[in-house]
Formats: C-alpha cells, structure tokens, sequence
C-alpha cells in the first residue's frame, strides 16, 4: 500500500533545514518532492542597503562552507564594473584560497557521506585531515570559516611564507591516498552502500540542469575554471575530472579526484606566488554605473552572481544563483525507484547546501 | 582491507584529541578582542561606514566630546575597521574576546571617549588630531598644532597666498 513519507525540514541526516516528501510503495520510493526555504534571510535585498565595502562581510554569510566563493565572485563583479585589474599576487592568494575552500568543502562532504552510510571510523579519518585545511586556512586569514580575504581590488591579507604550508599538504595527499580513497573505492560497505546508487543519466542531468560534481559524475564535462578560466586557473594549467556512471560511487569519486587536483593547483600556486602589490586601489572603493555578471566554481558547482550599479553607495541589485539551487530539485530524479534507507545517502551526495540555497 | 589496517594502526598511537598544549599557535592574523586608541582616533567615522552588522557607532555632547561605542554582540571580527582606520586607533588583539553574547543580549559594551579641545586660534571646540598626523603635517609650524579644521584651511590658504603676493601677507595675520 503506497504512503507518504516527510523527511525534514529537521532534518536526521543534515545540518540544515530542507524537506523531502517521498511516495513510497513498501520499500521503494515511488516519487519525491523537494522544499525548500526554511531558512531564508533576505540576504539579496539586505545587499541593496548596504555599502560597497559593508556588503562583502554580509555576502561572505551567505554560506558557511563556501563563504570565500561568495565574496570572491562578488568583489570579482564589482571590479568588472569599475574596470579595476587585480595584481597577479592577489589572484593567486584568492586561488589559494578558493582551492583550499574546496579541500575542506569536499573533506566535510566525505565525512557527512560516510557518515550517512554508517561508517563512523571512516568519518573520524576524513575530519582529522580536515582539520589539516582548517588549521592552514587559519594561519593565512585568522580565520576557520569567514576568511575575510577578498576586497574590491585584491585581497586583504598577505601569505608572507608560503612553503610553511606545504608539508600539511603532503600529509593530506598521503592521507587522501592512503585511507579516503581506497576506502571509498575498495571497502565492500562502503561500495555495497554507493554502486549504483541514485544514478542520475547524462540526460537526466542535462534536463535537470545539474552543475558541479553531481554533472561531472554523470558525464558531463562543465567546470568554470576549464571552460572560462578566472584567477589563475590558467597559468596553473587546471584540468577537470569527470566520471560516466552517474551514481554515488562517481560522485564520491569526482569529489575525491578533484581533492587532488586543488592539492596539485595549491602546491603550485604557493610554489609560483610572483611578487607585487596585494591591492590595486587605495582607500574605500568607487563603484561606478554598470552592471556584470559572473561564474565561478564553488565546491559544489558554478555559482552565478549578477550585480548592478547606480554609481551610489550601495549596489542597486545583487542576484545570486547558487550551485545547490540547481542540484537540488535533481535529488527527485534520484531517488525514483531507490530503496528508501538509500535516501540519505542520496540526497547528501549532492552536497545540498541549504543556506546558500535559502540566502 | 584498508580501514582495518588504519583501525589497527591507530590503537597502537596516542590519542589525536589535542590537548590544550598541543593546539596550534594562534596566527598573528587572528582577529578577536577589539581595542580601541581614543588618543589616535579622529572621530572620522570610517569604522562606523565600513561595520557591516552596525556594531560601531558613533555619539556626540556638542562641544565637549565624541564618544566611540562597540557592542560585541554585533560584532563579526571581520577586522574591517582596524583595517580601514586611517590612523590605526582600532586594533583586533590576538586574544579571544570576553563576554560574548547574542546580538540581543547584554554582551561586552566598549565606550571611548575622544574629548574635544579648543582651538587655539579662534576657539571652536574640535576633536584634536594624532600627534603623529600632526607632526607629519605641522612639523615645523608649531603655532598651527592646536587648530581646528576651519582654521587650518584658513592658515593653509594664508601660506598660498603669501606665497604668490608677498606683501598681502601682513594684512591676512592681522585680518581676524
């Protein structure tokens, strides 16, 4: 007898609020719908009341895991209005950072992912070489999680040593080489719970307009930093990771790779760091009239702001499409015809990030 | 096979919950208790312009003085008001800040005082500058220190002057 099931908005397997109603007939989910908006703050429209410089600090809360992303695309839109260049030495320490945002965005989402499968040791594994990327993200900007690192012209702080952070790099590559992934992709529990799991085809991400790593694991080769290089994606040479099979598995998989690849583009871009100037304006910004919009790849996918300028004080209007706004209406494509104990698993293999979602 | 071999790896290790004396130092980039310099500020209000959740305000007894106020509550530790003071009156220590509670509630209040000095040449009262500003500026012209603004842009377009006519300058000393 079919019945209907509301997972959420208290959510059991995720921090944050968001719904998931699912038919089910016995075991099997028959069809899902997803809400979201339980923790919408107004963030678009606070963004028309303040100031050019108080607006980044308040763009920079949109997300707590991905708040670098935020801010960094955001100041990236105000400098292509005002036609201002950053210095090559900002663009790489924005690189840095964004990349290294990456590592503990995907490192968190590992974790919550073994989690969710019941793999507590795996868990604890993940989040001790997480705290490896706190503590180096600490050191540069003073700071876990609110970096403060971008302004409207380059970045605000300096990585005055760059080689002290590479040995907690090279523990993080033995880490990740060694433990996460041969466990993701060797461990009969964690395969059992992942293989074929979810699956979301090529065309199914095409029509549900999947970005990131969830369309990257369907096959669909979209990255940002590949397709329209920004910072300093080209200098380093970045090359992305796709999977075909569009399961959880490939998911975990992308993710995983990827966790590689930012090591790679950081080890790099500490090792190549050109001297110069962090900014390159003085004193609080002019913006003048205009209006540019902007991609960039957020951990979880491309992120697209659009900002206007009046030429006052304020922006005039500040849209923000995030990457889990997509991603996450796919979970009902999912999780069609899956078990509902995979319906955890699933739904957080898309890394669902509600607060950047709400705003 | 390999979780078990990391399992068995880490029974024979001490423990990774690190203790108080094994947490990593705290960078010199850390911003936490804000300190606040009533001796160098200007009362410029560029903290308060530039303090996104409105922990900074500003509040005045004419003619006497300007108060700085802080509420933690409000606080984000962004550091963008350290950063953006021009004479470095505001600092964020590397020491974790006290009394932290909601935006509500009845967290650490900060009040400093910059009072208001007359002028020496006409006597409106106004907020005296930095001794380093002042000694950058006025170096040598010890008689401009104590000015207020109006009247350093009156010595300053008096000095112009005399500059291009030499013998207007005898009038202008004596016109106030």
């Amino acid at each position: 007898m079919p019945y209907s099931f509301p997972l959420g908005p208290y959510h059991p397997a995720l921090e944050e609020p968001f719904k998931v109603k699912v038919q089910c007939r016995g075991e099997v989910i028959d069809s899902a719908t997803v809400e979201v908006g339980f923790s919408f703050r107004g963030i678009e429209l606070l963004a028309q009341k303040r100031n050019w410089v108080e607006v980044i600090t308040l763009i920079e809360r949109v997300c707590g895991i991905c708040s670098n992303t935020h801010a960094m695309t955001f100041c990236m839109a105000a400098e292509t209005i005002a036609g201002i260049e950053i210095p090559k030495r900002a663009a790489h320490i924005r690189t840095i950072i964004a990349e290294l945002e990456r590592l503990h965005s995907h490192l968190l989402w590992a974790g919550v992912g073994a989690e969710d499968i019941g793999f507590h040791s795996l868990f604890m594994e993940v989040f001790s070489l997480r705290e490896l990327v706190m503590d180096t993200l600490e050191a540069i900007s003073g700071n876990r999680v609110n970096y403060g690192m971008n302004c409207i012209g380059g970045v605000h702080r300096d990585i005055p040593d760059p080689m002290r952070y590479l040995p907690a790099l090279d523990a993080l590559s033995k880490g990740l080489a060694e433990i996460v992934i041969p466990t993701f992709t060797e461990n009969p529990t964690a395969l059992a719970r992942t293989r074929g799991v979810g699956r979301l085809s090529r065309e199914q991400a095409v029509e549900w307009a999947v970005v990131g790593p969830v369309a990257r694991a369907s096959g669909l080769d979209i990255d940002v930093r590949k397709d329209q290089p920004y910072l300093s994606y080209a200098a380093l040479g970045f090359e992305s990771v796709t999977r075909p099979e569009g399961d959880v598995l490939a998911r975990v998989v992308v993710r995983a790779l990827e966790m590689v690849e930012s090591i790679r583009l950081i080890r790099e871009a500490l090792l190549s760091l050109p001297a110069g100037p962090l900014r390159a304006t003085e004193g609080l910004p002019e913006i003048p009239v205009g209006e540019a919009t902007i991609r960039t790849e957020a951990p979880r996918g491309e992120a697209f702001y659009y900002v206007a300028s009046e030429g006052g004080a304020t922006p005039a209007r500040v849209k923000i499409r995030t990457p889990s706004f997509v991603n996450i209406p796919a979970i009902e494509a999912m999780v069609t015809g899956q078990p509902l104990a995979d319906l955890s698993i699933i739904q957080a293999s898309v890394d669902p990030c509600i607060s950047c979602t709400d705003r | 096979m390999a979780m078990l071999k990391t399992i068995l790896g880490n029974l024979l290790r001490p423990s990774r919950t690190r203790a108080p004396a094994d947490m990593p130092d705290v960078p010199t980039v850390y911003r936490g208790a804000l300190a606040h310099d009533a001796a160098r500020c200007t009362a410029c209000g560029t903290c308060a312009f530039v303090c996104a959740p409105k922990a900074i305000s500003f509040t005045q007894d004419p003619g006497v003085s300007v108060s700085w106020h802080f509420f933690i509550g409000q606080c984000s530790f962004c550091g963008l008001c350290a950063q953006n003071c021009p004479t470095q009156a505001i600092s964020l220590d590397a020491e974790v800040p006290t009394g932290m509670n909601s935006a509500a509630g009845d967290g650490l209040r900060l009040e400093s005082i910059v009072r208001l000095q007359p002028c020496t040449r006409c006597g409106a009262a106004h907020v005296p500058l930095p001794d380093a500003a002042i000694a950058a500026l006025w170096g040598v012209e010890e008689a401009e220190r104590g000015y207020c603004p109006d009247c350093r842009r009156w010595a300053a377009s008096a000095r112009l002057r005399s500059a291009f006519i030499p013998a207007a300058a005898e009038e202008v000393h004596h016109e106030r």
